[in-house]
């Protein structure tokens, strides 16, 4: 159980306008939490800062109310838009390769008895099935590799869950299942859930808490009861819809 | 019209390229003065146009040609004198062997006349069609046993060089650069010169071979891993990070699948340049085919310096198209 303080954030990147300005959220820990904008809006650069890998220009991001400790990086799980897998890896070791074991046994493929089961638990409810595990993970169709990418960030148990478009190649009815089973881990997990979305009706569904960015500012923090009163904002709606 | 094209699109032509090919050139034309580029030509020009019987004679072409004539035949079979073959038993030949008498007739003083008399001396020889040819075989695989322990050693020595080489998975900046300035100092020195002085050490034989090759080696892979490592696709090794991988995890599951179709192939040239170098080191003692090529280099015997070359160029074929299907399989 991880709560996650970000405060005054601003991330620019070179030679652009701020990405992120004067972020200030406070999510606390085992929410599920949908973050909404247009394309360029911030979503991205906002779940890759929480996860450390964006340096912010100014703010702090802090868990537990101090900057993360190595103990805390291996809590995250990450998935990221562009699923990142290790291309020419199999399934097997991409799943496995944050699973808490020396680089021989890693290598070796020897795997601990619980992880194997864990993976397989995970990888069967996305619809995988053992026999690709030893497939190079840059065989797979993008809707599956974007599954392992869900299986990987998942395996280790984190306590914060960071997903930027999870279901971005996902035809609608896999990418509701998909984000319904990442819920239900989240949920399981006492997890907090961070996933930016492109459908808000999807958000409405499944989140908790909807954070709606745009050009870098949050522009509206609340629940989706809140979004569907709050219509004199156009902006929102224009996003929002 | 500029109006009507307002974009300026990227041009090779412009003052900064323009600057930089003259200097290309320039550097090119002085440094050609002084290493006889012109003469060269002229020479080489003269060999083609004396071959095409345009011109009569052709100093390169005469010389070349002579020493190229002495490497045909090649020599195949051996002879030895069964006098000096220790323990000898010619009811035991090795395969295909044949004894061959052979009478001489030979003049001698004779001490207590002191008349020159003639007499017929027989010898026996032992002769073996394909001797020479299984002799230079024998050399041969000790060549490749040398070049296969230096492979071995300059990867066990090149991984953590890299390790510690690159940049992304370095533990320290300051490790990192003495770990590349380690590689540039074992590649600096040549296997020859590194030969030498672990002759002296080691003393003659393959010890010598197998360090000298080794630790040059070492310094190439120590570098070509390194840079391998360091040019991966960054975006799987930052998603392992922000989960809290250590280096190591993110190195085995995140950079080796990727780099390992290089380190194969650079791993195989490696062994392949130590094949040809292994020939070469054995000119100061280390071992191998060299020492066999250099003895009779030195003693004008050119028709088994014709066999050495083509074993060599047969091996170093064979190595060819074995790697280049390892590297095929490994894509």
């Amino acid at each position: 159980m991880i709560d996650i303080g970000i405060a005054d954030l601003r991330v620019r990147h070179a030679g652009a306008a701020d990405a992120l300005a004067d972020v200030t959220l406070f999510i606390p820990a085992g929410q599920v939490c949908a973050v909404l904008g247009a394309s360029g809006a911030g979503k991205s650069t906002l779940l890759r800062a929480i996860a450390g890998l964006v340096a912010p220009n100014a703010g702090r991001i802090l868990y537990d109310g101090a900057p993360a400790s190595r103990a805390q990086r291996r809590r995250i799980g990450l998935i990221p838009q562009d699923f990142a897998l290790s291309g020419r890896a199999s399934v097997a070791r991409n799943v496995m390769a944050v699973a808490d074991i020396g680089i021989a046994r890693s290598l070796a493929g020897l795997y601990p008895p619980a992880d194997r089961e864990r993976a397989a638990h995970l990888l069967a409810g996305f619809g995988l099935d053992e026999t690709q595990l030893t497939r190079r993970a840059d065989s797979l169709s993008g809707g599956q590799q974007q599954r392992v990418a869900v299986a990987r960030a998942l395996l280790h148990r984190p306590a914060i869950i960071v997903a930027d478009e999870p279901i971005a190649s996902l035809d609608p009815a896999t990418g509701e299942a998909t984000l319904a089973l990442l819920r239900d881990e989240a949920r399981n997990l006492d997890a907090t859930l961070l996933c930016s979305l492109h459908q808000p009706a999807l958000a409405r569904r499944f989140a908790d808490r909807i954070i709606m960015l745009d050009a870098g500012r949050v522009i509206f923090d609340g629940t989706p009861a809140m979004l569907d009163g709050n219509r004199a904002v156009p902006r929102i709606r224009a996003v929002g819809r | 019209m500029n109006a009507a094209l307002p974009w300026r699109f990227p041009s090779l032509l412009n003052a900064r390229a323009i600057a930089l090919l003259a200097a290309a050139l320039l550097t090119l034309w002085y440094t050609g003065q002084r290493v006889e580029i012109g003469r060269m030509l002229a020479l080489s020009g003269e060999a083609v146009l004396a071959q095409a019987g345009m011109a009569d004679r052709s100093q390169v072409a005469d010389g070349l040609g002579s020493t190229l004539a002495q490497l045909v035949p090649i020599q195949l079979s051996s002879r030895r004198e069964v006098s000096r073959i220790e323990g000898f038993d010619p009811d035991r030949l090795p395969p295909f062997a044949r004894v061959e008498t052979i009478e001489t007739r030979i003049t001698e003083l004779n001490p207590e006349t002191l008349r020159r008399e003639e007499r017929m001396v027989r010898t026996a020889w032992l002769v073996e069609p394909f001797g020479y040819a299984f002799h230079v075989a024998a050399k041969m695989l000790e060549t490749l046993e040398i070049a296969l322990w230096g492979s071995v050693i300059a990867v066990l020595i090149g991984l953590p060089l890299a390790l510690f080489g690159a940049r992304n998975v370095t533990p320290h900046p300051a490790l990192r650069a003495g770990s590349r300035a380690a590689s540039a100092f074992l590649r600096a020195i040549p296997e020859l010169i590194a030969a030498l002085f672990l002759v002296i050490a080691f003393g003659f034989g393959p010890i010598a071979g197998v360090l000298a090759l080794g630790l040059h080696s070492a310094g190439f892979l120590g570098k070509f891993y390194a840079d391998d490592i360091e040019d991966a696709d960054a975006r799987p090794q930052q998603a392992l990070a922000a989960m809290g991988g250590g280096r190591l995890t993110i190195w085995g599951n995140a950079i080796l699948p990727q780099v390992l179709p290089q380190h194969i192939a650079c791993t195989l040239y490696t062994f392949d340049r130590n094949v040809r170098m292994g020939s070469v080191i054995g000119l100061v003692g280390a071992g191998g085919i060299g020492q066999e090529l250099k003895g009779r280099f030195d003693m004008y015997e050119y028709g088994h310096v014709g066999t050495i070359l083509i074993a060599i160029f047969l091996v170093i074929l064979t190595l060819d198209l074995v790697a280049s299907r390892a590297r095929q399989a490994w894509r």
